[in-house]
């Protein structure tokens, strides 16, 4: 899809499209997805024909009809994959698809008529295609004698597999499916009638010559797809070298047919994620060979819950083992060997925990390369020109944050495309920005966050416009002025829209509050910046796993306590006269040009011990998206990494959640720390 | 010889062959006590018993849920069956772990008396007018005292 910016299909880009379609075709024909066959068909021939004619001379009309078509394509085959997998019928309503695409090579056809076809080389495509692949083995029988069929392939069956003749005419039967008889020959010819072949076979290999390299791409798909086959090798008779050996390793996986029915999926993901990388044509095709490595990685899914269970056992391994090492039956004695192993074991379930971590992590860009086309369609419907930049696409982020984030991230890249770029082009260029608008979507590490940042070019928020609604809406009250931040907080409140029409893409009401509660809800904050006329920025700040968190024990009386670190900015011991009390009982204290009002977490959740003098205790300055105030504790115990706990179901039904109880730790003695919701907290003393 | 043996484990226990007899039904109860009354908990639903455990106190909650304890790594809630019956609390107390329907929970007795194996149809129900709203039954136990059957599922759902 950044294709589409430079306005052209890159070499490399086509014949990577070309590829996938190619794999499309031969997996899905085999598994007897007719439909799915016949597009990917006919998209390939689309292919051919620009592949073999160039980018350059089509117009640019034709050419976004192309790109429309392309894409349109990779949802019908997503959404046909999506059915596979959910064992629904496929749809065979494939029909207007494909006179949309027929008329469309039509269409091309007819603007390269006159346009001398280049010769059609082939060989760099095959470089191009399979370069890891080369292995050069020299096998001088591969060269054909047959000028007809300069496109050969030698083949042998797996040793002593026995029926070699027959496994040959499957072979040959298979190959016939889509390619006419009169367009190859196989030698040797009397494999169906004559079983003494089968010698021939073994020794000599079995030799299929093709009219033109398409049929032989064809066929080494259904080689690789049939069973019993040890190697094969092609050759051209224009270049004598074979290029092509796929290793024993990857004959050895064909036999497995659970495998195919998950290829169809993988070759129609890249066609979305393989393009749209860096636009040179030159790093495009790096980047596709890098895609290609990374494809041969073998994978296994796994059920998220069992990954659950396993960080849940992690965690305790962690407990433990600072229970053992740190038991007070201990304490005084000299034990040099023991003190040896403990560290070692420390060692090894700290990068145990490391790994199983890990495991969970993925990189943001799969989401992130979905706004590509949201952008892009937004763009084509609103009429407005927009560019997409992603930074950081290769941040790791716990699979179940990304999950709850991305329709957030969707939902402000779609309010960015309607509301924050100008609508009209001359505004912008009257502005002195470049016509074409631009939304910056970065992702970056800090510490133990991941911070997501969704930035645009556009009008920013018309604040009056925010207020007027507010009012109308009955949110804000006309006597008092506010403030810009307060004006942008009404964006996050429930049920409000600038958007007077409702749209396609956005105005139902449903808005950024949503999107607040859902990055909430994964223990994020998110914050608006707007810049009038300049535009406007939303930070997501979210946690890199919920699973594991840095916390801060404090004490109170006898209870332990747990405070997220990220939401602690500064601890500071004060003396009474520090503190401000106003009419109604609440102290403040000021801190770095501001005050902040004081909780005390002993009154506020009842507990019998703990400090009542201010200079006793130590205040904690926490904070957490625009909830700023001071927590007065006991003491600070120190910093551990926690594995947080939900607290049990029963407990939640008394709704301590809303009293700044989130969920609980174990601590190295095995006793239960309490972790805090610094936000949830300070709202339920409101 | 063995059939001797045989002889003494019938005679033994003959009212409890007399009991199965009628019916083959039988409910196996945990009797415990709490502030001088007895209560028989099901069986089905006990986990274990534990004696030494630390409670984390959890603020925001009636004061009957004492808290929350922490058993091999799970969480594990603890309520006082005294206080949830409106008694004052008594330290040192015991803990039963239930497990009611997949929902694990822990309650705080005096003592832990016996297990017995009684026939279901001699529980007596509950007077229609007992202000005990966890009690789903009563139990006249062999030495004359009575035994309540604590309604577990309810202790759990309120």
């Amino acid at each position: 899809m950044s294709a589409e910016q430079v306005n052209t299909f890159s070499q490399g880009n086509v014949d990577e499209i070309f590829r996938i379609m190619h794999t499309i075709k031969g997996s899905s024909a085999m598994m007897q997805f007719n439909p799915l066959m016949t597009v990917a068909h006919r998209i390939e021939d689309l292919f051919f024909i620009i592949r073999e004619s160039g980018m350059d001379i089509l117009s640019e009309q034709s050419r976004s009809d192309l790109f429309d078509l392309v894409l349109q394509a990779t949802d019908y085959f997503r959404n046909e994959v999506e059915k596979l997998n959910s064992n629904e019928p496929l749809s065979e309503d494939i029909d207007s698809f494909l006179t949309k695409i027929n008329s469309c090579i039509v269409k091309i056809k007819g603007e390269i008529e006159g346009v001398p076809v280049a010769s059609i080389k082939l060989e760099p495509t095959y470089a191009d295609t399979s370069p890891e692949e080369s292995i050069d083995q020299p096998e001088s029988i591969l060269v054909a004698d047959n000028h007809e069929f300069p496109y050969s392939l030698l083949i042998f069956f797996d040793e002593g597999c026995g029926m070699e003749s027959l496994r040959a005419f499957m072979l040959v039967n298979s190959i016939r499916d889509f390619c006419m008889d009169s367009e190859f020959t196989f030698t040797p010819n009397d494999v169906e009638t004559n079983p003494e072949s089968s010698e021939t076979i073994i020794e000599n290999g079995f030799v299929l010559q093709f009219r033109n390299a398409n049929n032989r791409e064809c066929a080494i798909q259904a080689i690789t797809n049939s069973s019993s086959i040890r190697t094969y090798q092609t050759a051209d008779y224009s270049a004598p070298t074979p290029l092509e050996n796929t290793a024993p390793a990857n004959t050895e996986e064909v036999p497995s047919t659970e495998k195919t029915s998950a290829n169809p999926a993988t070759p129609s993901d890249n066609t979305t994620s393989v393009p749209s990388k860096p636009s040179t044509a030159s790093t495009n095709s790096a980047a596709s060979n890098l895609s290609l490595n990374s494809s041969k990685e073998s994978f296994i899914s796994v059920n998220l819950s069992k990954l659950d269970q396993l960080m849940a056992v992690v965690g305790e391994i962690v407990i433990t083992e600072s229970m053992v090492t740190g038991s007070p039956d201990l304490n005084g004695l000299k034990l040099d060997n023991f003190t040896k192993s403990a560290r070692q074991l420390r060692k090894l379930t700290d990068e145990l925990q490391d790994v199983s971590m890990s495991l969970r992590m993925v990189p943001v860009s799969g989401t992130f390369q979905k706004m590509n086309r949201i952008v892009r369609d937004m763009g084509k419907k609103l009429g407005k020109r927009v560019k997409l930049t992603l930074t950081g696409e290769e941040t790791e982020v716990d699979k179940s944050i990304v999950d709850g984030i991305s329709d957030s991230i969707m939902h402000i890249v779609r309010n960015s495309m309607d509301h924050g770029i100008e609508t009209d082009e001359e505004d912008r260029i009257a502005a002195g920005k470049d016509p074409v608008g631009e939304i910056i979507l970065s992702a970056r590490h800090t510490g133990s966050e991941v911070i997501i940042e969704i930035k645009d070019d556009g009008q920013g928020i018309n604040y009056d416009r925010v207020l007027q609604k507010a009012l109308s809406q009955r949110l804000a009250s006309p006597d008092l002025e506010y403030s810009t931040k307060e004006i942008i907080n009404f964006l996050l409140m429930p049920g409000f829209s600038t958007n007077t029409d409702v749209t396609e893409f956005s105005g139902r009401g449903v808005g950024m509050d949503v999107v607040k509660k859902s990055v909430e809800g994964v223990g994020g904050t998110l914050f608006i910046t707007s810049d009038p006329g300049v535009g406007m920025t939303t930070t997501l700040k979210i946690p890199l796993t919920m699973a594991i968190m840095d916390g801060m024990k404090v004490s109170v009386g006898n209870s332990i306590f747990t405070i997220p670190i990220h939401n602690i900015r500064q601890s500071f011991k004060v003396n009474p006269d520090d503190i401000i009390h106003d009419g109604t009982r609440s102290e403040m204290i000021k801190c770095i040009d501001n005050f902040y009002p004081i909780v005390r977490i002993k009154d506020l959740y009842g507990l019998d011990l703990g400090f009542d003098e201010i200079q006793d205790g130590i205040l904690i300055w926490v904070e957490s998206g625009e909830i700023s105030y001071c927590l007065f504790v006991d003491e600070l115990i120190g910093e551990q990494q926690v594995v947080v706990k939900p607290l049990p179901s029963y407990v939640n039904t008394f709704n301590i959640k809303n009293h700044g109880i989130t969920g609980c730790t174990i601590l190295g003695d095995g006793n239960i720390s309490i972790i805090l919701d610094v936000a949830n907290l300070y709202l339920s003393i409101q | 010889m063995l059939d001797e043996t045989m002889i003494f484990a019938i005679q033994e226990d003959p009212r409890e062959a007399e009991e199965q007899s009628p019916d083959g039904e039988m409910m196996q109860f945990l009797i415990f006590k709490s502030d001088d009354l007895l209560f028989g908990a099901n069986v089905e639903y006990v986990v274990e018993i534990i004696t030494n455990h630390v409670i984390t106190t959890l603020p925001m909650v009636p004061n009957y849920v004492r808290g929350i304890l922490n058993l091999r790594g799970q969480i594990i809630p603890v309520i006082d069956i005294r206080l949830r019956l409106g008694k004052p609390c008594q330290e040192d107390s015991i803990a039963i772990v239930l497990n009611v329907n997949g929902t694990q929970i822990g309650i705080l007795v005096d003592s832990v008396a016996q297990m017995i194996s009684i026939p279901k149809d001699h529980i007596l129900p509950a007077p229609a007018n007992n202000t005990q709203k966890l009690i789903s039954g009563l139990y006249s136990l062999q030495d004359g005292s009575t035994m309540m059957v604590l309604d577990c599922v309810l202790l759990v759902e309120s």
